[in-house]
């Protein structure tokens, strides 16, 4: 058994690109159990907890892959320079690329202003949506509520049909820049995995509001970024020049082709050995 | 002994899937081969118990001797007196001259032991022979470690009535990996098989971790985490290491080490009591071996009362009408060895400052092994750290203790009462890197990154239309390559041809926690996702004996025709 050339190809544009940072879909937060705001010491003991579940001492060989993530994570997070430069890169992302970082949803077709979001707080899971338009929509089982699967993966009318056939209006529309934001902040997994205390489904109350505050924050957060990095690696989103459009669907494309290429590499790891 | 022949299992290849999947819980006992004394433990169920000798020893010296037909070693031997060690059929610092080539000043440093060691200086293995019956007999480190392993495995297999097939093996820091591969094969033609090489603190930062966690449970202390220093010198070896402990966790931030310990007091007090003792005994002469044996003695009985006593009277009749009459005081003692000590002392700052953790922050400071009784040591360890030191641990014992907890552990063992509740997350002692840049070396995983460990970078080609590359792979700290340990190199054909700078050579360096290195390379052309070629997977290290001049034969031959270099981040 050997490395995937799909597991070094992410390495290596986590390295390159600097960008790319997440090898699985989640980001270093969920991949740690803990909120966006943990201190040093939640850091530590969510660190701790899993590395008692996943390190190949107690989990075995098949502990390997999941302990590396691990440690990039522990490693960024643990350092205030560097977890500053990764909150402001994830910010960025999700701003530009929509949905592909961390959010649930893809994208069919090219970006377009306008986006679908499924407030899981009001949905009562009638499967109303996913029923008019299932390339659109899924149902997460787990939660019991629906949510997008791929944006505009039906056509328009299907997708018109579904958002007006909720019976609690739940389905919104929103400006695709928000979306990934909306779509991370609405993940009430954010404290799953964290011990057995403290645990359970937490996610705002009302989470256009707490979509507004958190990208004030991300904004800030680039700003200061972008001041010390002359490069101008991370850049807020309003000031985009068409060069960066442009950039913005190649880099697109590219991590859809990574997560092909993941999925693949993942496929062949299950049928070849 | 029933079994007096050893087999050889395997030739080191075991892979890192079979380190870690044993198929049935059988507990790995954890073996601590010291250069001077070796111990076994294990995980009894609800402790960790040493087993013990037929002559009721759980400390057991390191050596065998060669004077009968089969070969014995310390746990089953008893030596008729301390001298007849030094009569030249015994071997012994074995762990000092494992995976050493003859050009290195350990080596050198071995010269002056009773036993055979020759050196030709050209970077191949030492030639080692015992003097039996006035014929030097060859062996080598692997031999040696091997027949005292097997006596090791025969004692613990009739006290715990059932095979042993896995251990948990305890390694000095500054083991290349070159080294590890030598005490494998060893232990493969013991029959044994290797579960994890430890680093000697981090064996004693796990028992730290467990006694942690054991007092939590006792006092419903606080969980908080504790940074903790542990520092161990013994016979042949001098580490050091920062642990961050909490809930049974021991992270290791940190590790250093150096190939210095007791016996480097030993000898620098030999030549102190005796300046002109390197040419008396250059020629080797039985009655010579008889002399530097005497001496031996004598010194290292005055170094040991030393610790307890202000001076010491040493009196030894050398023959040949060569008599030592000498008071030496502690003094005496600590500025013959104030190099030593130096060392010693910048071990334990440098370790800190890699741990980026300050003398204040630590909540323990740990000093085991036999040299941890010198009080020079004791307290130069205090003067760095600003602690008292901690108390809690047999100094003697605390190693193996470690290893045979981490035996347990790996070997999927739970304790009900949760002493078993543990984990050490190991951090690589040495920095590994390929040779690019000309003769530089270019760090790929660095020094104390944490275990597991994946980590990658580019290099692209240095003359245009380069249609093969030369990855020399390294492991140590130096700047220029050659000066590091040569782990293996391979070479990527079949880049098409481009301008020098336009491929993209990627180097992607794995290890998993049982210390498996591979090194993976693959070339792929701008504009491309995929690979040109398929990718290069090969597991370090490849060389074998005479790692000390392959870099320089592959030089030679092939000049920079196949270098590369870094890329320059954009």
């Amino acid at each position: 058994m050997g490395l995937k050339w799909s597991e070094i190809r992410c390495c290596r544009n986590q390295k390159i690109g600097g960008k790319s940072k997440s090898k699985s879909n989640k980001n270093y937060y969920e991949l740690l159990g803990i909120p966006f705001d943990s201190n040093m010491l939640q850091i530590k003991e969510a660190y701790r907890k899993l590395q008692k579940k996943y390190h190949p001492d107690i989990a075995g060989q098949e502990g390997h892959e999941y302990t590396l993530l691990l440690n990039e994570a522990y490693k960024v997070l643990i350092k205030d320079d560097q977890r500053k430069e990764y909150d402001a890169s994830i910010g960025s992302m999700k701003a530009k690329f929509g949905s592909n970082v961390s959010g649930f949803s893809s994208w069919k077709g090219p970006l377009r202003p306008q986006a679908l979001f499924v407030d899981a707080n009001n949905c009562i899971g009638c499967r109303e949506c996913v029923h008019h338009a299932s390339n659109t929509f899924e149902m997460d089982e787990a939660l019991g509520c629906a949510r997008v699967k791929v944006q505009y993966g039906d056509d328009d009318r299907k997708i018109d049909v579904s958002v007006d056939s909720c019976p609690v209006n739940c389905i919104h529309w929103v400006d695709s820049e928000e979306l990934a934001v909306l779509e991370f902040l609405i993940q009430p997994q954010l404290k799953e995995g964290y011990g057995v205390f403290g645990g359970g489904w937490e996610r705002p109350s009302n989470v256009f509001m707490a979509a507004k505050a958190f990208t004030k924050q991300l904004k800030q957060q680039a700003e200061t970024a972008q001041g010390q990095h002359e490069n101008g690696r991370v850049r807020s989103v309003e000031e985009e020049t068409p060069a960066q459009a442009e950039a913005r669907v190649n880099a697109t494309m590219k991590l859809n082709m990574e997560r092909f290429n993941k999925i693949w590499g993942k496929f062949k790891h299950f049928f070849i050995i | 002994m029933a079994e007096p022949a050893y087999t050889v299992a395997s030739d080191s290849e075991t892979t890192g899937e079979e380190k870690s999947s044993s198929a049935f819980p059988e507990i790995a006992i954890g073996i601590d081969i010291g250069t001077s004394q070796c111990s076994v433990a294990v995980w009894n169920g609800s402790q960790v118990e040493l087993l013990k000798n037929t002559r009721n020893q759980k400390l057991m010296r390191s050596y065998v001797t060669f004077k009968d037909d089969i070969p014995s070693g310390g746990v089953s031997y008893q030596l008729s007196h301390e001298h007849e060690m030094l009569s030249g059929a015994v071997i012994f610092n074995m762990k000092r001259l494992i995976g050493r080539v003859d050009t290195d000043p350990v080596v050198h440093s071995s010269k002056s032991l009773p036993f055979l060691v020759q050196t030709l200086d050209i970077g191949v293995r030492p030639f080692i022979a015992a003097l039996v019956n006035n014929v030097w007999r060859s062996t080598t480190p692997e031999e040696v470690l091997a027949i005292f392993l097997v006596e090791l495995r025969v004692m613990a297999e009739s006290q715990l009535k059932r095979p042993i097939r896995n251990v948990v093996l305890s390694i000095p820091v500054s083991f290349s990996r070159f080294q590890l591969t030598r005490i494998e094969r060893a232990c493969a033609m013991a029959g044994l098989h290797v579960l994890r090489l430890m680093p000697e603190p981090t064996a004693v930062a796990l028992l730290y971790a467990q006694q942690q966690q054991q007092m939590i449970h006792d006092n419903m202390g606080s969980g908080s985490e504790k940074i903790a220093l542990i520092f161990n010198m013994g016979a042949g070896y001098c580490d050091a290491a920062v642990t961050a402990t909490a809930g049974g966790v021991s992270q290791i931030k940190a590790l250093a080490g150096i190939a210095t310990g007791g016996e480097d007091f030993l000898q620098n007090m030999m030549r102190h009591l005796l300046p002109n003792f390197d040419n008396l005994f250059s020629s080797r002469g039985i009655n010579e071996i008889k002399s530097m044996g005497l001496l031996r003695v004598a010194t290292q009985d005055a170094i040991h009362k030393l610790s307890f006593e202000e001076s010491v009277q040493i009196d030894v009749d050398l023959g040949n009408g060569l008599r030592i009459c000498k008071q030496v005081s502690r003094e005496e003692f600590e500025e013959v060895n104030q190099k030593i000590f130096e060392k010693c002392e910048s071990l334990i700052i440098q370790c800190l400052h890699d741990a980026k953790v300050e003398a204040d922050d630590l909540t323990d400071v740990i000093v085991v092994g036999g040299c941890s009784h010198i009080p020079k040591i004791k307290n130069l360890v205090k003067s760095v750290c600003k602690r008292e030191l901690y108390k809690g641990m047999n100094p003697l014992e605390a190693a193996v203790c470690g290893t045979a907890l981490e035996g347990a552990v790996a070997s999927g063992i739970s304790d009900p009462f949760g002493n078993l509740d543990l984990l050490t997350i190991q951090a690589t002692p040495l920095g590994i890197g390929i040779r690019a840049n000309g003769n530089s070396f270019v760090p790929i995983i660095p020094r104390n990154t944490t275990m597991p460990a994946r980590k990658e970078l580019v290099f692209t080609t240095v003359n245009d239309n380069q249609t093969e590359v030369l990855i020399i792979v390294h492991e140590g700290e130096t700047e220029k390559a050659d000066e590091n340990h040569l782990l293996g190199y391979f070479k990527i054909s079949g880049i098409p041809p481009a301008p020098k700078g336009v491929p993209e050579i990627n180097v992607c360096m794995d290890i998993n926690a049982s210390n498996v290195l591979r090194v993976l390379a693959g070339v792929i052309m701008p504009g491309s996702q995929q690979p040109v070629v398929p990718v290069m997977e090969v597991r370090m290290p490849t060389v074998d004996d005479g790692h000390g001049w392959c870099a320089e034969a592959l030089h030679r031959a092939y000049g920079s025709t196949l270098d590369l270099m870094t890329v320059q981040k954009k």
